[in-house]
């Protein structure tokens, strides 16, 4: 079987409405009007067919019912495609299915469009509480790994939101509970959280607050400052936490970011000796491929490109394709390669 | 479907199993076809954690992402070792022109994606609740969610919840005609599914119910 050529007199109906068919059309010459009621008014729609141009596609492709009636204005020839010989026609003529993407994907944006207009019933949850109350969910249910993922990625996106202290706040309470308790375990959080999208400004319950230590405190309110891209201030936090004594987990996480906020701040020789410093003090730290990626990319910032390079390199030898960080490195050589052609 | 995917090696992405590959309400800019592994998409209503669907190798999830850049609809979580090819916008066009067969399962997808936004858009337009609250068990016939079941008794694997979701009403009130209904003895609620009685009845009534169409 192959697409059939197919002539059409004025005043013929190529299908109507309502049918079900597998037959895509294209346009040759001649005059075809697509036929339809608009679905919220029913005033009738006519949309000419411009010569070259499909129709049919979607009914077909989707098995769904013709959403319109093709109706034959002047003599008209057409080609016939059923969906395998149609598939086998734009697989090797991929700009006609880029085409078709970009006009369905406009239809689609439209009609989204029109259904949210008539959803005035549904609470619209704005995205940044919504990210928030996922996160809160998380949280209540003691899945602390999920909690984290989300609370991180909503000081990503919104480092000075209007959660976003209650975001490190939390962040700090899953990570002292995962550890502490394990996920799925531990007190229940949810009975005096509030639920964000009644209470999107409530505060943080009491005793969320008191499980923090003052140290954690301090060195979250630097994450906090650090998503907010004051490093400045950021750093001030961190080194406070470093000096202390009481918590040497803190502290080693400060030494870390301290590295971190002087590479933000472009104190590239400063920012190697810290990292290069937490290496030597801890060698079995797990965010030690970490470490490394940042000496890498002051290196870079020094426009040492070559020692940086070994640094990625080295990386790439201790962690898997699974390490998030292993993405990083990959990124930065090819960029890296790219600038030496 | 065959595809030439080695080129694409570099847009390889993993997740553990248990990893979050998304939640709803992120930015979204990239879309992921999946090689190995399960995904599992869901949603948080209230106070549990919806399934809505779980999608294999082959299939394309966060594809409206190349949309526009709108927040994520759903959560998208790996129920196995997952392994994907990630695009964006700046890449997307590379894989389609090297790969028609996935440019027109996205073309596919669209197709649908119309088809049940288009439908959606019918059920909201009823002016009358009832009707509306009929038609949602309509559209559910006409999917799969409704079974291969023929005639005029129809179950539905579906809740309160959902049905008030689709017809774009408030829960409390989509009860209230849900038991109006159940008074009457048109319906029936169990825990896990629900039970329309004679759903010809409610093709009708909701026909009736439609603004006129011009002629």
């Amino acid at each position: 079987m192959a697409p059939k050529a197919m002539t059409f007199k004025a005043n013929s109906v190529i299908y109507f409405k309502g049918d079900i068919s597998d037959k895509i059309y294209i346009l040759k010459s001649g005059k075809v009007s697509m036929n339809s009621e608009d679905i919220e008014t029913g005033q009738e729609v006519r949309d000419l067919i411009q010569t070259g141009e499909f129709f049919g596609v979607k009914s077909a492709l989707g098995k769904y019912p013709r959403e319109e009636s093709a109706v034959v204005l002047s003599d008209a020839e057409v080609i016939q495609f059923t969906v395998p010989e149609f598939e086998q026609f734009v697989a090797q003529n991929t700009r006609v299915i880029m085409k078709m993407l970009k006009v369905f994907s406009n239809q689609l944006r439209r009609i989204h469009a029109r259904v949210s207009s008539l959803l005035v019933t549904e609470e619209k949850t704005d995205p940044e509480s919504g990210l928030f109350g996922i996160g809160q969910y998380y949280l209540n249910k003691k899945m602390y790994a999920q909690a984290l993922y989300v609370f991180r990625r909503y000081l990503t996106y919104y480092p000075s939101g209007k959660f976003a202290r209650e975001a490190a706040n939390n962040i700090a309470l899953a990570e002292q509970y995962a550890q502490k308790y394990g996920q799925g375990k531990g007190p229940e959080i949810g009975s005096s959280t509030p639920v964000p999208e009644k209470h999107p400004t409530g505060p943080t319950p009491a005793a969320a607050r008191a499980e923090l230590s003052d140290v954690a405190k301090v060195f979250y309110n630097g994450v906090s400052l650090f998503g907010q891209n004051k490093f400045q201030e950021a750093l001030d936090e961190f080194k406070k936490v470093a000096e202390q004594r009481e918590d040497e987990e803190y502290s080693v996480k400060a030494l870390f970011e301290i590295g971190r906020c002087l590479f933000q701040l472009k104190q590239f020789d400063a920012a190697i000796r810290q990292f290069s410093g937490l290496i030597q003090k801890y060698p079995k730290l797990p965010d030690l491929p970490e470490a490394l990626y940042y000496i890498g990319q002051c290196y870079e910032g020094k426009g040492e490109g070559d020692r940086a390079i070994g640094f990625y390199k080295k990386i790439l030898t201790m962690t898997t394709e699974a390490d998030p960080v292993q993405r990083k490195v990959k990124k930065a050589l090819r960029a890296l390669e790219e600038k030496s052609k | 479907m065959n595809l030439n995917l080695a080129a694409f090696e570099r847009f390889a992405v993993r997740f553990q199993k248990g990893d979050i590959i998304f939640v709803e309400y992120e930015p979204g800019d990239s879309f992921y076809l999946i090689q190995s592994g399960r995904v599992q998409i869901s949603k948080i209503m209230g106070n549990i954690e919806k399934t809505l669907d779980i999608l294999y190798p082959g299939e394309i999830f966060g594809e409206m992402a190349i949309l526009e850049e709108a927040p994520r609809s759903a959560n998208a979580i790996a129920l196995d070792n997952v392994k994907a090819l990630e695009f964006n916008r700046a890449n997307f066009e590379i894989l389609m022109r090297g790969n028609p067969a996935i440019a027109l399962k996205l073309l596919k997808l669209f197709t649908k994606r119309i088809y049940d936004q288009r439908r959606r858009f019918m059920i909201l337009t009823l002016d009358d609740i009832q009707a509306r609250v009929m038609d949602v068990f309509l559209m559910l016939a006409e999917t799969d969610a409704g079974g291969q079941q023929e005639g005029e008794k129809r179950e539905f694997k579906t809740t309160i919840d959902d049905i008030a979701h689709w017809a774009g009403l408030p829960t409390e009130k989509c009860r209230e005609v849900i038991n109006h209904f159940m008074n009457q003895r048109r319906i029936e609620v169990l825990p896990d599914k629900i039970i329309v009685k004679n759903l010809n009845e409610f093709a009708r009534f909701v026909n009736s119910r439609r603004k006129t169409l011009a002629t």
